[in-house]
């Protein structure tokens, strides 16, 4: 391979303009490493937390009704069903709690304790008292840390408890829990029989959530249930479209991003060959007098780019990944009920970021290559010999 | 009397080269020629008679306007540029008049290119390139590079760059041209025994008259026409 030689020496000759457009291209690929690194650990948080604090599918009373009725069999049916992993059936309802002359609106959501664990991991996120302690039909609540901020109320308190239509009853406080999350101004967790005998609705619910073992098969599943039973069951991908959307929409402007740092490393490439081949012009037009194709030229030039683009590359991805580490083991200073309780920056090192930012560059130094190989390859050998 | 034609090596008909749009300028005007194998050939003619116009024809470095060149019996105007450059690479040296070595290589590597671009191992272009250069009277310049080395070194680290390949055809144009007369001489000298040893035709553009003299044969161009072509006697 005359060709590979020919491109090494070239690229030697011109130390300086050549270790430039490298460089050019290591910031560009070190770069858009820890960026894509930075989005990938900004989803993966919020996908994490989302999947982690809601039912990945949640199933809805029919279109005209209020409630589901028959519940214990739609339990039972989605349990048979394959890639699940907890069923928990609610009954939600907007409720004001009153403690001294605080008081709040929450809502208060009737649940088994057992089964909502199997769905939600509530103990992880206990301050303090045990999920558990509502299990039997008694008049205990578990609720937000914040919402307990706002009443001033602690463990072993009575709040007064006001739903539309019914008696204000008085619960104690058994537990209290923290999740990063808005839930923690707004939720309140109660015995579901317990709720169920308050309403005055008998056995019903208002919804029933699910977790899967794969998160990423809760469309479908979803889709089957809707068809198979009837009633409406929302993904998580459905419930947080919004989000999914907006995290989306900003990463097609993270590539135009790219695309830009990009051009301007590969406007670098393109440069220092355009100036290799009008240094080059007579030896361009000798080689050809030695017999060497229009082909054999036009590669000389691109494997240039490539060697550059190669190193550009290599660089890059060390520097990305060190980049990447450190940012990672920077701590911030955010009270951790921000943010989903993260003390770091979310940086996820992958694999597949790095290799679509090499591949990415590759292509856009090849093809800042293209234009002045071209050039060289359609010279007139006799122009070129005499051009010195 | 009667040449062997079986022993014609380029053969030359009704070639024209025409430059120019709007005013034309007839740099070859319907040659005719034949060259036969192992003719040490000198072409002579004022300047822009159409001398190197016609080199870079037989050297397939461009194309007629119109005619044919038949090298070893193949029209060269009718191929493909990989068979241009094949046959560029295997059957034909060249000499400028600016020696063209390649900076960024120093002698042998240049010598190896022809080699190298042919599909040579390097160990054997190595061995080749170093025999050449022994025959320059430069084997204790293998490593240097072209600046490192006088205008005369470097145009014979050319010559065996143009020679590697045992081209059967060397065209030269103004080979010497850049040299003094001492160093030109030996040059041609040179290339006068490389001639008698391999058997190659070579065919140098010079207007340097004495030089001719010591050629075979002398063509002379004028107006893009052959206006002599006679045979130095050999035996003189
Ligand atoms: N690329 C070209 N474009 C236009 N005219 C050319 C070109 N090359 C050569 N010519 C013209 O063709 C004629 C012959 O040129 P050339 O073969 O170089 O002459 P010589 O080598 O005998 O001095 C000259 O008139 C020259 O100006
Ligand atoms: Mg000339």
């Amino acid at each position: 391979m005359f060709e590979l030689d020919v491109a090494t020496r070239h690229i030697k000759s011109r130390r300086r303009q050549t270790l430039f457009s490298i460089i050019a291209v290591s910031l560009a690929v070190g770069i858009i490493i820890i960026f894509m690194s930075m989005m990938s650990g900004y989803t993966s948080i919020l996908i994490d937390s989302t999947t982690e604090n809601q039912a990945h599918i949640t199933i809805m009373p029919k279109e005209d009704e209020d409630y589901i009725y028959l519940y214990h069999g739609l339990e039972n049916h989605i349990h048979t069903l394959k890639g699940v992993g907890g069923v928990s059936s609610y009954l939600q309802n907007e409720a004001a709690l009153q403690y001294k002359h605080n008081a709040e609106g929450v809502l208060l959501y009737g649940i088994n304790p057992e089964d909502e664990k199997r769905v939600v991991n509530r103990d992880k996120y206990m301050l303090a008292g045990e999920f558990v302690s509502i299990d039997n039909p008694g008049s205990r609540m578990i609720l937000g840390f914040k919402l307990a901020k706002n009443l001033d109320v602690n463990m072993g308190n009575s709040v007064t408890v006001q739903i539309p239509g019914a008696e204000p009853t008085d619960f104690t406080i058994t537990g209290i829990f923290q999740t990063g999350t808005p839930i923690d101004e707004t939720m309140a967790f109660v015995n579901l029989g317990r709720l169920q005998d308050l309403h005055g609705s008998g056995d019903v619910v208002t919804g029933i959530g699910i977790k899967i073992f794969d998160v990423y098969d809760a469309e479908e599943l979803a889709n089957g249930i809707d068809r198979e039973t009837g009633y409406d069951a929302i993904s998580w991908m459905e419930q947080n479209a919004e989000i999914l959307n907006l995290m989306e929409t900003s990463e097609s402007m993270v590539y135009f991003f790219y695309i830009i740092i990009f051009s301007i490393s590969g406007f670098g490439i393109a440069n220092v060959l355009i100036m290799i081949v009008m240094e080059k012009v007579g030896e361009i037009g000798m080689l050809m007098a030695m017999g060497t194709s229009r082909r054999s030229i036009m590669l000389i030039f691109l494997l240039e780019a490539g060697i550059l683009g190669m190193a550009g590359v290599v660089i890059g991805c060390v520097l990305g990944y060190g980049a990447s580490l450190a940012i990672a083991s920077i701590t911030i200073p955010i009270p951790p009920e921000m943010y989903f309780g993260m003390d770091h920056l979310p940086v996820v090192i992958e694999l597949k970021n790095f290799i679509s930012a090499s591949a990415f560059a590759m292509v856009i130094n090849i093809v800042a290559g293209v234009f002045p190989a071209r050039r060289a390859s359609k010279m007139n050998p006799v122009e070129a010999i005499q051009s010195v | 009397m009667f040449d062997d034609v079986s022993d014609i090596i380029i053969q030359i008909r009704n070639l024209s080269k025409i430059y120019g749009d709007g005013v034309e300028i007839k740099a070859l005007d319907a040659i005719d020629l034949d060259i036969k194998r192992g003719e040490f050939i000198a072409i002579v003619g004022p300047s822009g008679s159409g001398k190197s116009t016609l080199l870079h024809q037989i050297g397939i470095l461009d194309t007629p306007t119109s005619g044919t060149i038949l090298l070893k019996g193949i029209d060269i105007t009718k191929m493909s540029d990989k068979q241009r450059s094949k046959m560029r690479n295997e059957e034909l040296g060249f000499i400028f008049q600016y020696h063209h070595l390649l900076p960024d290589f120093n002698a042998l590597e240049n010598v190896m290119m022809p080699l190298l671009i042919k599909g040579t191992k390097r160990s054997k272009a190595k061995k080749m390139a170093f025999e050449l250069l022994k025959e320059v009277g430069l084997e204790d310049r293998i490593n240097h590079r072209t600046h490192q080395l006088s205008g005369g070194q470097n145009q014979r680290v050319a010559i065996a760059r143009a020679l590697v390949n045992k081209p059967s055809i060397v065209i030269g144009d103004e080979p010497t041209g850049n040299l003094d007369t001492k160093k030109s001489d030996s040059i041609y000298e040179l290339l006068r025994r490389l001639n008698k040893e391999y058997n190659q035709t070579f065919i140098l553009v010079t207007h340097d008259e004495r030089m001719a003299a010591k050629t075979d044969r002398i063509i002379r161009i004028v107006d893009g026409k052959i206006a002599e072509d006679s045979k130095n006697r050999k035996d003189f």
